[in-house]
């Protein structure tokens, strides 16, 4: 198949594009706001400032803007929030490697918290499986299997380890960024403007625990899947083209509730708190138990520790 | 350069006003550029913060104990088929009630060990102090002492709630079975796994076992992936 059958299949040749293009700034520069909405172009979300650069009055008008959307599209009354961290806070992770049973409740529950896309699926923690008898010898990230299937977990002479961002505090992701679209929050979250996520996916190569995904299509999400409690740098509804990750939670954890996989958790593996309070279950983790970080010679720092 | 010279000078040169116009519009819009520049550097500068409020969080009531899990009915209070009975203190093999505590294999205890013979809704330490069903924790933690001071600190087993809040500690018996340790934490039924990169194709959805089979090392089960398995309730009775 030649290349231009390609690119029609695909969508469309350069010609077309332009002359969408040109309708569509046409349409946009003469017609009223719902000729707008008609041809799915929001330009309010064009000129959309980053969200770091956004006075509180900007911030307050894009929530309601959403909220207005959403209900919209969805049917139901949304709660779109921009929390900010809370003093002397900066959050760390915790997981018992050795308590870990492999059932993906943690998975699933994510999945729901934070309206990752069901058909094409995204999933933002993996859960990989090891033998047992290959780990002691050493871990290898390249033997695990993410894709296991056992009647009951934890299957017998195997380990589980579940990975998602680790929220470094060196992140290259958060280097490479062109756009400055993500970034570090004071609380120690490793944060997305979707809105200024332009695709080139050089966060994706720079991340060494693949734990950025990329909406490649549209995602789907049904208006009974979706969760209404929406931070905007958080699980906001994703759309074609930008890049995703765990932010642990971040409409959850800044009320100060727990993320959902904790909760999800049926066997109490994952902690999770404020690492700068003597008191916090992570403090406690990093005073007493083993840890240990991945990929640690990488210098990448990361605030989520294994322990055992 | 004196007021005269320059005086001099400016009458001996002419500009016309629209010249001098053009080279300050010139002038102004370089300048306006390089302002832009300016401001785009700016806002792509990955140190730039938000300028956030102060916030804080209330630190929420002391934690508290989730609720023990629901009692057996056939078999509670105890104080229905046990009230006023002679009590047998000899070690025995069950036969004719709590067969199913047949296999019980907590070390070397004995029912009477935990549960009191004289108050029969109650349990004890081994101080004789009684203890309610609602507390069971500090049974358990008589012997298991090593595990206490990491479930105070929220460390061994689940809390939910809040970091920052009303926290609920899960108890000892919300996970392990008293009667049986062995293992300390029941198997249950696993989530989906995730579909395989080729899987993720929309056309007819056909996927290659093989290259799935590669990609997770040593399993060949996967044709047998039940696509309803998803909407299966999990029989696993400690979720909220």
């Amino acid at each position: 198949m030649g290349k231009k059958n390609d690119r029609e299949e695909r969508g469309g040749t350069r010609r077309d594009f332009l002359k969408l293009a040109a309708t569509g700034a046409a349409a946009v520069s003469m017609a009223a706001p719902q000729a707008a909405e008609a041809l799915e172009f929001d330009l309010e979300t064009f000129l959309q400032k980053h969200f770091r650069r956004m006075s509180d009055e900007e911030l307050e008008a894009l929530i309601q803007r959403l909220e207005r959307k959403y209900e919209q599209k969805y049917g139901k009354e949304f709660n779109v929030k921009a929390t900010g961290p809370v003093d002397d806070v900066l959050f760390g992770y915790g997981l018992d490697v050795s308590r870990c049973i492999g059932c993906r409740r943690c998975v699933h529950a994510c999945v729901e918290e934070n309206n990752q896309s069901r058909d094409p699926e995204i999933h933002w923690i993996r859960v990989l499986e090891f033998e047992r008898e290959a780990v002691v010898r050493g871990v290898n990230l390249e033997e695990g299997d993410a894709y296991f299937e056992n009647p009951v977990q934890p299957a017998p002479g195997k380990m589980y380890l579940p990975i998602a961002c680790m929220h470094c505090e060196e992140s290259p992701c958060t280097n490479v960024c062109p756009t400055g679209a993500t970034w570090e929050e004071p609380d120690g979250i490793v944060a997305i403007d979707y809105d200024w996520c332009i695709g080139c996916r050089y966060c994706i190569a720079a991340c060494p625990y693949g734990a950025r995904h990329f909406n490649w299509s549209e995602p789907t999400l049904s208006a009974e899947e979706i969760n209404p409690d929406i931070h905007i740098i958080g699980n906001k509804p994703r759309t074609k083209g930008v890049v995703e990750k765990c932010h642990w939670c971040m409409q959850r954890v800044r009320d100060g509730r727990y993320p959902a996989c904790l909760e999800a958790c049926p066997v109490g593996a994952r902690k999770f708190g404020n690492m700068l309070d003597p008191e916090s279950e992570i403090r406690y983790v990093m005073e007493n138990k083993r840890t240990f970080v991945l990929k640690s010679e990488l210098g990448t720092k990361p605030k989520f520790f294994y322990f055992f | 350069m004196t007021a005269k010279e320059q005086g001099e000078g400016s009458a001996g040169e002419y500009h016309p006003p629209s010249n001098q116009l053009g080279t300050w519009v010139v002038l102004g819009a370089a300048f306006l550029m390089v302002l832009s520049l300016f401001s785009v550097r700016m806002s792509q500068d990955p140190n730039s913060s938000r300028d956030y409020p102060s916030r804080t969080l209330p630190p929420g009531p002391p934690a508290s104990l989730m609720a023990e899990p629901e009692m057996d009915e056939d078999y509670w209070p105890c104080s229905d088929c046990h009230e006023g009975e002679v009590t047998n203190f000899k070690v025995r093999e069950m036969t004719e009630e709590h067969e199913n505590r047949a296999e019980f294999s907590h070390g070397t205890n004995w029912c009477l060990d935990c549960h009191d013979a004289k108050d029969r809704d109650s349990l004890h330490l081994s101080n004789g102090e009684l203890v309610s069903f609602d507390e069971t924790w500090r049974l358990c933690t008589q012997c298991h002492s090593n595990k206490l001071a990491d479930w105070r600190a929220g460390v061994h087993g689940k809390q939910t709630g809040h970091w920052r809040g009303k926290k609920e500690y899960w108890s000892c018996i919300a996970c392990h079975d008293p009667h049986n340790i062995t293992p300390a934490f029941k198997p249950i039924e696993g989530k989906p796994r995730p579909r395989c990169p080729d899987e993720l194709t929309v056309d007819g959805n056909q996927w290659n076992k093989d290259m799935c089979r590669s990609i997770s090392k040593g399993h060949a089960t996967h044709e047998a992936r039940d696509p309803e398995q998803g909407e299966k309730e999990d029989g696993h009775g400690q979720e909220e």
